[in-house]
């Protein structure tokens, strides 16, 4: 505490400052925020709308505020600021900080609203939907959280804390300017582990394996509900808006009252609703109008607009029945957005296929597309290099490739045996030595010479003793040991070095016997100087732990360096940082969005006058 | 002289292939079926033994039901050449570019829809009429040629085909039937779910809530299955799966399989004849 009360002091000597850009950890929770109370005044206020107590490691209480973001705020620090010197207050600690809270809070503090975007279907465009008005209202210097109740994809990422919420969240929650993502913003996560399956995560941790009608049977109605109100409350609770994400159709009539993914989460979030409608399949006025119309009234009265989303051709016919869908269905349409050339992560591993990369891409990078690949968004900075990319399925996808790479997969020990059974295996073996090859998470571990699965943690087998590629003398030993590590960074041991970033997230400790390819840099965390992955660059072999290790520029440009086609390489002279591609992109598909919606009708549903 | 339209509440809904499957199933049953459809956008299409051009999916349907390929099964196809211009084939013959300053004549395709339909129902005894995209495009509705304007013309009954693998379909099939003209819609007679996985047990309360309010019935849930058709709507980006050199030996035993299948899923193809013959 005396600490603090020093911070504190050197606080109020020092005034208003701002966002402080040159400070090594800004923004530490959003762009724009007020770094004025670095450390805040008021702690340990104990005010339960802006923290709680949780147990330290010694077993005692402590209060904990690490997500309260009003003291971040420039109004609130400004009025802060002015009260203390109104009162004449010069110490930390002083007695009347409390009612500078109070008076703070009664003139700053209001919970916030939420907006649910639904789709017609899937893949109608909820997803960008969402992260462009996050990043609309971002732009207005809103503070907004993005909100998906439940999710289901094995595309996940590690939250600051150490839980696991759908890649996509995150890119929304980019999008609303925010540094961490949290747990809250995707609750229920549900990774499919068979036709009928999924695993459950519940703020990010495992919570239990469920088929559909258990999940619907007993979930929902049990603990499903209450996980939903809680954490939508808890960021209505510090943020201006929370922009939700529906999942599917929210008229899938057959499942309605069990559906807490759209409007059964409206309604707890007390949220107005915006349909959004793919145009391009055609029958857009059909599913807007019969979505509308199947909802029940109670919750139809919610839909205060409609979205039609990626229009490609001229909007004017398209536009000519908007008043007649308006009569009929009573709902104003909102925006007709077009077709948005944007390069964002995809959600979905299908809609790899589209990603064209740039300049000549001869050099042909395959992708094995295991059954239950995961964490793909891996390798979508790969895409945007100058390569072309095929998905490996069968042998003979190989034919030809100067490059292979193996990704994440939600089971090692399936995926190696599909892979062995349909001879890709092997002929991976073959390529050894004659094109690069590079294993992340799941893919590291087949390179390796054993995968031990005796007690079949991994593949449901128990005596499973696996035989690896064999690239690397690596052994991995599966138990209950899982590990989940964000915001790691690194420092490249080979090539030219450079500072790489990543996260990891898997089952199973390998036993490494091969030259390292990174040291860990994390400021935090055990794993500090640790070195980690695996090279052996005369045979280009390379294998990690760490996803997301392409996002950074250095080991993007290392790896291509060792592709080439007919000699040729492809062209790296202007690789870039991925987020800086990103944060590009997040742009340009709001200013589409900007452009083709009825920002002020938009902001009218949200209860904002411009 | 039986007859029955397929629509699909969206592109791509699998309304091709399921009129492929309709017309094997009819011809095992002897019922001679003919595969037609009004107006064909494509960018594929198939040469007909005496020199014609038809799109490529009544080619594949012609087979389906036994039969050569021929330009009356569709009289009137639009080929996108680039440049917004689009190429007219009217009864497999090239007729005219057409573009948006130049629009084609939809009444006068109507008309020659309806000529080459009546001269298939005087051969064959079940037209099986596929419909194009979705019949309620609002904007495009008045000049509809085979969707709304067949009905219209011909007062043909129809069935809708709904695609449930992007999820929405009871809104999809329920938001068609409220946009469809009132003067066609009592045309509108059952619906069909298309590319379902898993137990089709669950949809059983929303099936139900859709025949409630829309007076039509539910002919069936189609599984999934992993093959399609050569895709011939531009708007479609699905890809064929059909692989190899024999193309149509191959279709010809997914067709099969479809229909098995189909009955298989205890479609009711029934109520689907004694629709087309009302």
């Amino acid at each position: 505490m005396d600490c603090i009360k020093k911070k504190v002091n050197e606080e109020l000597k020092a005034g208003w400052i701002g966002p402080n850009r040159s400070c090594d950890y800004h923004p530490s929770h959003f762009e724009g925020q007020d770094c004025t109370f670095c450390y805040c005044p008021f702690y340990p206020c104990e005010d339960t709308d802006l923290g709680d107590f949780i147990v330290g490691r010694r077993g005692n209480r402590i209060w904990n505020c690490s997500d309260c973001l009003f003291i971040h705020r420039t109004p609130v620090v400004k009025f802060v600021l002015s009260e203390i010197e109104r009162l004449g207050i010069t110490e930390a600690g002083d007695p009347r900080f409390p009612d500078v809270l109070a008076s703070a809070k009664e003139r700053f503090y209001r919970p916030g609203r939420a907006l649910m975007v639904v789709g017609a279907t899937s893949d109608a465009g909820k997803s960008v939907t969402v992260a462009a008005i996050c990043r609309i209202l971002h732009r207005r210097g809103f503070l907004v959280a993005p909100f998906k109740s439940q999710n289901m994809s094995l595309n996940s990422k590690v939250t600051r804390s150490g839980s696991e919420i759908a890649m996509i969240q995150t890119l929304q929650a980019k999008a609303a300017g925010l540094k961490n993502p949290d747990a809250h913003m995707n609750p229920i996560l549900l990774k499919p582990k068979g036709d009928t399956t999924s695993q459950v995560m519940v703020l990010g941790q495992p919570y239990g394996d469920y088929n559909v009608t258990d999940y619907y049977g007993k979930f929902v109605p049990g603990p499903g509900r209450e996980i939903v109100r809680e954490n939508v409350d808890f960021l209505k609770g510090r943020y201006d808006f929370v922009i939700m994400e529906g999942a599917g159709s929210p008229a899938e009539i057959n499942i309605y009252d069990r559906d807490i993914a759209n409007m059964g989460a409206a309604v707890i979030a007390d949220a107005d609703v915006v349909l959004v409608v793919n145009v391009e399949w055609g029958g857009s006025f059909a599913y807007a109008l019969g979505t509308i119309e199947l909802i029940p009234e109670e919750d139809r009265k919610r839909i205060k607009g409609v979205i039609f989303n990626n229009l490609r051709g001229k909007a004017d016919s398209f536009r000519s029945a908007i008043p007649e869908f308006e009569r009929i269905s009573g709902v104003p349409v909102i925006g007709v957005v077009p077709h948005a050339d944007v390069v964002l992560p995809s959600e979905d591993s299908e809609a790899l296929r589209g990603i064209r990369g740039k300049g000549e891409g001869r050099c042909l990078v395959g992708v094995v597309k295991f059954p239950r690949i995961a964490n793909f968004t891996d390798l979508d900075p790969l895409f945007l290099e100058d390569v072309s990319v095929v998905f490996v399925e069968k042998a003979s996808d190989l034919d030809g490739v100067d490059a292979v790479v193996l990704p994440g997969t939600k089971n090692t020990i399936n995926d190696l045996r599909w892979m062995d059974e349909r001879g890709i295996s092997d002929r991976l073996r073959e390529l050894r030595g004659k094109v690069p090859i590079v294993g992340i998470c799941g893919g590291y571990q087949m390179m390796g010479t054993t995968l031990d699965d005796s007690q079949g943690i991994e593949g449901g087998v128990k005596d499973c003793v696996a035989k690896g590629l064999g690239f690397f003398d690596n052994v991995t030993t599966f138990g209950e040991y899982s590990k989940r590590i964000v915001n790691n960074t690194a420092e490249m041991l080979v090539g030219e070095g450079g500072e790489v970033t990543g996260y990891e997230l898997h089952m199973g400790v390998t036993d490494v016997h091969e030259k390292p390819l990174f040291r860990m840099t994390n400021r935090f965390g055990p794993d500090a100087g640790e070195e980690e992955g695996s090279v052996r660059e005369d045979e280009m072999l390379f294998g990690t732990y760490q996803h997301g290790i392409f996002d950074k520029m250095p080991f993007r440009k290392y790896f291509l360096s060792f592709v080439s086609h007919d000699g040729k390489r492809p062209d790296t002279s202007d690789v870039r940082d991925y987020d800086d591609i990103i944060e590009e992109n997040i742009d340009r598909l709001a200013d589409v969005f900007e452009e083709n919606l009825d920002i002020p009708a938009l902001l009218g549903i949200l209860g904002v006058s411009e | 002289m039986s007859r029955i339209l397929v629509l699909g509440t969206s592109s791509g809904a699998g309304k091709t292939t399921f009129c492929a499957m309709l017309c094997r199933y009819l011809a095992r049953r002897g019922l001679d079926p003919v595969p037609f459809k009004g107006l064909n956008l494509s960018l594929n299409s198939y040469a007909t033994a005496d020199g014609g051009e038809i799109g490529i999916g009544q080619a594949f349907q012609a087979w389906s039901a036994g039969l050569e390929p021929e330009t009356d099964m569709n009289p009137v196809l639009l080929k996108p050449s680039g440049g917004g211009v689009i190429q007219l084939v009217l009864n497999g013959r090239p007729s005219q570019d057409v573009s948006e300053s130049k629009p084609m004549d939809r009444k006068g395709a109507l008309e020659e829809a309806a000529q080459a339909f009546g001269r298939l129902s005087e051969r064959h005894g079940f037209v099986v009429c596929e419909g194009s995209g979705s019949p309620v495009e609002l904007n495009i509705m008045d000049g509809d040629v085979a969707n709304v304007g067949l009905m219209r013309r011909l007062g043909v009954p129809a069935i809708l085909v709904g695609d449930i693998e992007r999820g929405g379909v009871f809104a999809a099939v329920y938001g068609t039937w409220r946009l469809i003209p009132d003067d066609v819609r009592p045309l509108l007679k059952g619906f069909v779910i298309n590319r379902f996985r898993g137990d089709a047990s669950i949809l059983g309360d929303g099936i139900r809530r859709i025949e409630e309010l829309t007076g039509m019935r539910c002919l069936g849930v189609l599984p999934y299955m992993d093959l399609r058709f050569p895709e011939e709507d531009s708007l479609s980006d699905s890809s064929g799966r059909l692989e190899g050199g024999d193309v149509r030996s191959a279709f010809m035993a997914n067709v099969d399989e479809l229909t098995d299948n189909a009955e298989r899923s205890g479609f009711d193809f029934e109520s689907l004849i004694k629709f087309a013959d009302e």
